[in-house]
């Protein structure tokens, strides 16, 4: 592998400040300098929306801009001081678009040290913008831990000495009565201590249940010791182009969202329906991928029934009619009373089928939540805990290694794991490392069978030995996790709606066909899940919001440039394309269930030869072909990455 | 509180159903400034048990009309939807009303100086209608206390971790 040549694009300001912002931006990002202990308002303006609109667009630009060493030959490390943490919202953030309250979080992650974009909702997005600013940027490095708190044109690095060692909820709860706030009049997005501890897999979560989980997040936010961000309701007003269209268009996703087939379960039961549902497809993981035989009733997980068993508050996110996030109240076992945040499916799976818990719903919700307050990514701690359940009882792992027996299904046990974990005790210091490192320390046979990417990234919680589509997406993204998947209408981007799962080309031709749709969305500043409308619907609301005349077209072009963006910073971060494959146990074939001998392995060098040639990408190198970067109107990073060649 | 009987239509509070979405304050922010601005939303969604309930509140446009009675200068009237109203031309902003009203539903701008509180957009109201989950509805029937009892059993338990 060539090591990608790229140099940062010109920092001559594009003269557009002057003129009249687009309908649903503040203008200004809020730029935060953790050394200097400086907070400072910059002006972004017309041209660079339109070219960034928000989220991740806006993120991988000022990655790739600002993090580039070597003359743009390499990339600072997650641990650097001149690492960014962008916390973005987008123009839809603070509309009455349902779920428009997005926080993207942008950054080098210390999971795979390269570009990450993971998501969480709340009341982020809308505080922020109600502030007065659409973007956080944080640079440097603090001596000492701080908050950072927002209230209107009041922005400061407070210490944060009180809330080091507290959970994220506890963090959430210390603030709220510091500053006299109650619910969403202050949303607060933090770190535990793992995040402070600088666990490998570390999140940062907010709003009591919402977590950025992806590539070590919090393990950034806790190297530059800033504790949390703390944004009071602004008192600022928010303009929209065209209101009365607008609220039609949200209320025409509205629609969607309550009847389309492809959302209509979310709108009921959130992501509760999935454990069945892949269960019946083989994608559900069981027991660390060592089976994809439930070995109970399925019908005690049925969405319904999971619901009914707690007593359960709607939880929303701003602005939002799904029937999707709550809070529950345990009402028996060990933990009855305990308010905890109704798992989502990656919640069930990770803190309960991928480690053996598969009766005790209770406990499992409790674990999640303990997941969240540590602030650890439930995908990579479930399939960390289940490889040392695994290894444990193949004698990988001894007990005196671990310091107790952690058998499949203990509550308990994993709870202790939690903490060892988040603060690096004991054993818990390697598997604080991650997955990939910690089974690469111990070496074969127990590395056999711990699940990762080979750049260090975990999946998501999905057998996806079962869904090729999302291993291919996981083991080539540019964002530390899934980038294209999941599918919604692929139709309206001239895919077909249904492929053959198994057939390798197929799914490659199909992954990097609906490839942009994702990063779109995820400059939106909206959620996942109200995203789930056609790209023609999103457009009417984006437009209505900002005065534009967004285009489908224009959308999948627009996610397709980010895409580049964000490979390059991967590439300038040493993700050569050799390590775009799944471990040994994660590209395994499964032994029984619905997916019993379909072989991802024959097929994998075949698959992601034909999704290069399809994205365009050249193989040997990983970067995007000049005449890729030319059609996507970058020009001047095809210069940058090929030079005179392009 | 009981209130009397109505005939005409209110704004009836289901909080068991509010998810603390804050929908509602975007709506009547627009309805009442043009643009989006809950800060100047004049229906407001308290937290109760900590973090896992919400309701929302506003005017009951009551019988017994306190801001009404302590205007000074008659600038509060009862407009076609019967709900009470600020006329802005009249209003001094002398803030009596606020001090007035029992259920703290009155506010006072400092950008425009003037009272500003629920007029039910007269007789549409935007909250009613943009309440994802009916937790808002627009209906005649008598006015009443929606939220005591609400209030009361959700703050009376003690939960593990609530504060």
């Amino acid at each position: 592998m060539t090591p990608a040549t790229v140099q940062a694009p010109s920092k001559k300001k594009t003269p557009s400040g002057a003129r009249e912002l687009p309908g649903a931006y503040t203008g200004k990002l809020l730029r935060v300098d953790l050394t200097k202990k400086k907070c400072w308002a910059e002006s972004w303006g017309p041209d660079d929306m339109r070219e960034l609109i928000g989220g991740v667009g806006l993120g991988a630009m000022i990655l790739y801009r600002e993090t580039a060493t070597r003359g743009g030959k390499g990339n600072v490390s997650w641990d650097h001081p001149d690492n960014r943490l962008i916390l973005a919202t987008g123009p839809m953030a603070g509309l009455p678009a349902w779920g428009s309250s997005g926080l993207t979080v942008v950054t080098i992650g210390a999971g795979t040290n390269g570009p990450t974009s993971t998501q969480a909702n709340g009341f982020f997005g809308t505080n922020l913008k109600y502030s007065g600013y659409d973007a956080i940027v944080v640079q440097g490095q603090s001596r000492d831990w701080v908050y950072l708190y927002i209230n209107d044109d009041v922005v400061q690095l407070r210490d944060a000495k009180f809330l080091v060692g507290k959970d994220t909820w506890q963090t959430q709860d210390a603030l709220h009565e510091a500053t006299g706030l109650a619910g969403h009049q202050l949303s607060v997005y933090s770190i535990g201590p793992a995040g402070e501890s600088l666990v490998r897999f570390a999140a940062i979560q907010g709003d009591y249940g919402h977590v950025a989980s992806k590539n070590g997040c919090g393990a950034v936010m806790g190297r530059k010791k800033l504790k949390a961000v703390a944004i009071v309701r602004g008192t600022k007003s928010l303009r929209a182009a065209d209101a009365r269209g607008l609220v039609q268009a949200a209320d025409d996703i509205g629609f969607d969202l309550r009847t389309d087939p492809s959302a209509k379960s979310l709108y009921e039961y959130g992501t509760l329906p999935g454990v069945v549902n892949l269960s019946r497809l083989g994608a559900l993981p069981i027991k660390n991928y060592t089976t994809n035989v439930p070995s109970i009733d399925m019908s005690q997980w049925e969405a319904p029934k999971l619901r009914e068993g707690f007593d359960h508050r709607g939880h929303q996110c701003s602005a939002c009619g799904m029937h999707h996030c709550h809070m529950s109240v345990i009402r028996k076992g060990d933990h009855k009373g305990s308010i905890v945040d109704e798992p989502e499916y990656e919640g069930w799976s990770g803190a309960g089928w991928a480690i053996g818990a598969v009766s005790d719903v209770d406990g499992v919700a409790w674990l999640n939540t303990e997941l969240d307050k540590a602030c650890l990514d439930v995908n990579e701690f479930g399939w960390i805990c289940g490889w040392v359940m695994e290894c444990q009882e193949k004698g990988y792992i001894t007990e005196a290694q671990l310091g107790f027996r952690l058998t499949w299904g203990d509550i308990k046990g994993a709870a202790r794991l939690i903490q060892m974990i988040s603060r690096r005790q004991g054993f818990g210091d390697l598997l604080a490392e991650g997955v990939k490192r910690a089974a690469e320390k111990l070496g074969s046979p127990a590395k056999d069978c711990a699940i990762y990417t080979e750049r260090g990234a975990a999946p998501r919680g999905h057998d996806h030995r079962a869904r090729w589509d999302e291993m291919l997406d996981t083991c080539t993204s540019g964002t530390g996790t899934l980038e294209s998947g999941v599918p919604v209408h692929p139709t309206e981007v001239g895919q077909p709606a249904r492929i053959n799962t198994f057939d390798g080309e197929a799914v490659a031709k199909f992954i990097a066909g609906i490839r942009g749709r994702r990063n779109f969305e995820d400059s939106l500043g909206m959620c996942i899940f109200t995203t789930r409308t056609r790209l023609e619907n999103l457009c009417r609301a984006l437009n209505a919001a900002t005065g534009w005349d967004v285009t489908v077209p224009e959308t999948v072009r627009f996610g397709r440039r980010t895409a580049a963006i964000l490979r390059v910073v991967s590439l300038r971060s040493g993700h050569t394309p050799d390590l775009e494959r799944p471990s040994t146990r994660y590209g395994s074939t499964p032994v029984d269930g619905p997916a019993k001998g379909q072989a991802v392995g024959e097929q994998w060098e075949k698959m992601v030869d034909t999704w290069y040639r399809e994205v365009g990408y050249d193989r040997k190198t990983g970067k995007p072909l000049p005449a890729t970067l030319k059609a996507l109107g970058l020009d001047w990073l095809a210069r940058d990455l090929w030079g005179k060649k392009a | 509180m009981t209130m009397p009987a109505t005939t005409t239509n209110v704004l009836r509070i289901h909080p068991e159903k509010c998810t603390g979405c804050l929908r509602c304050e975007l709506a009547c922010s627009y309805m009442q400034t043009g643009a989006f601005h809950p800060a100047k939303s004049v229906i407001r969604v308290s937290p109760f048990e900590g973090h896992t309930s919400y309701a929302p509140y506003t005017c009951t446009q009551c019988a017994e009309g306190w801001c009404m009675t302590a205007c000074p200068v008659g600038a509060i009237t009862i407009n076609a939807a019967g709900a009470k109203d600020v006329l802005d031309d009249t209003c001094v902003g002398c803030k009596l009303c606020t001090i007035a009203c029992p259920y703290g539903t009155m506010f006072y701008d400092p950008d425009t100086r003037k009272a500003f509180k629920c007029n039910l957009c007269g007789g549409a109201p935007a909250c009613a209608e943009a309440c994802p989950t009916a937790a808002i509805t627009y209906e005649a029937t008598a006015t009443a206390d929606w939220l005591g009892e609400f209030a009361r059993e959700r703050t009376a338990r003690v939960l593990v971790g609530a504060r």
